[in-house]
């Protein structure tokens, strides 16, 4: 039987110039999040991570993806980095006052230590918004 | 089992032309799985298919054509298994190499999953054709990636000028001759039902 080959350690060359993170964490506040309020966060949070990556030297937005996910409620929003391309689809749900929040910012032409730094930039302005808490963390990964 | 890669960069519109060509099969009598690799750990699109009621098996934190593949091999022999599809779809990252998969399939798969290669279908967003074909590292990647096509789909067509689209025909005819060209809009539907009956063309032929 043939071996497997193993390319756990290897990333193509061809990725050259395109990073990645990614957050996975809960999102709270005491009075609850309304539909409509739901997805202007999603939309500005969308803007806000391509604008801090446009800041610090990216070349171009890959795809910035994110979804807001609450028992009900399941909201899908994306940018390819002008404000005309931020889109917001899915279930609104009832409002809620917590909810999981899965964003994947993938760039080209910064660092991994830069989109990280934007990523996070933007979400902690877009939570300090909206007056809302970033709870559990689970697999943040570069 | 029959693979086909819906492949392309970042944004061209993959997971939007997945679902709607999954639905398709299905009503054609397909049995459809599809395996979706994000490079965030907790992959998104995946969790956007789920909610159109779709099969999916997604593999996050790295690229399916090199970090992860021993998890798409993992997978694949497990689908194989269980639900045994017609088809299974698979969705890379947008930085993904077709050809790395197809190959990382065929050298690790003989004798042990019952599975052949079908036709590579990859996006091309005709919205911005200048920065993929301009910027050096990206234009390298989005060359290759559009070389490894059985198919190339000419995408947002419905967003962009006739003459963007024919510019953008002619230069990915010149990178790769001898793929299919096809203009496709999955917000209008124009071009769908070409491509799929491609698709299952050669689907059918592989």
């Amino acid at each position: 039987m043939k071996k497997l080959v193993d390319l756990r350690e290897l990333i193509n060359p061809a990725h050259e110039d395109i990073n990645s993170y990614a957050i996975t964490c809960t999102v709270s506040r005491e009075r609850d999040v309304g539909p409509g309020e739901l997805r202007a966060f999603s939309a500005g949070l969308m803007a806000a991570i391509a604008k801090e990556c446009f800041a610090r030297g990216a070349k171009d937005i890959g795809h910035i993806k994110a979804y807001a996910e609450h028992a009900g409620g399941f909201l899908y929003a994306d940018t390819l980095g002008t404000p005309a391309d931020v889109t917001v689809e899915g279930r609104d749900g009832d409002p809620a006052a917590r909810f999981t929040l899965v964003i994947n910012s993938v760039i080209y032409g910064l660092s991994a230590e830069a989109v990280k730094d934007a990523t996070e930039a933007a979400l902690k302005d877009q939570l300090l918004k909206f007056g809302l808490v970033r709870g559990t963390e689970t697999n943040n990964r570069e | 089992m029959k693979l086909v890669q819906i492949a392309g960069y970042l944004g061209s519109g993959k997971t939007t032309l997945i679902i709607a060509l999954s639905k398709s099969l299905s009503e054609r009598g397909k049995k459809i799985a599809i395996l979706v690799n994000d490079v965030g750990a907790v992959p998104v699109d995946g969790k956007v298919m789920q909610e159109y009621g779709l099969t999916v098996k997604d593999i996050g934190g790295g690229c399916i054509c090199c970090q992860v593949a021993g998890n798409m091999l993992k997978t694949l022999g497990l689908l194989a298994k269980g639900m045994n599809p017609d088809i299974i779809i698979i969705e890379p990252t947008g930085m993904a190499v077709p050809n790395a998969i197809k190959k990382t399939v065929v050298d690790n798969t003989a004798g042990r999953i019952d599975i052949s290669i079908g036709p590579t279908i990859v996006l091309f967003d005709t919205t911005r054709e200048e920065k993929l074909l301009t910027y050096d590292t990206l234009k390298r990647l989005v060359t290759t990636q559009l070389l490894d096509a059985d198919i190339i789909a000419l995408s947002k067509v419905d967003i962009t000028s006739e003459e963007a689209v024919a510019h953008a025909r002619q230069s990915v005819h010149r990178i790769n001759p001898r793929a299919e060209i096809i203009t496709v809009s999955t917000r209008t539907g124009e071009g769908l039902a070409n491509l799929i009956n491609a698709v299952q063309e050669m689907t059918i032929q592989a």
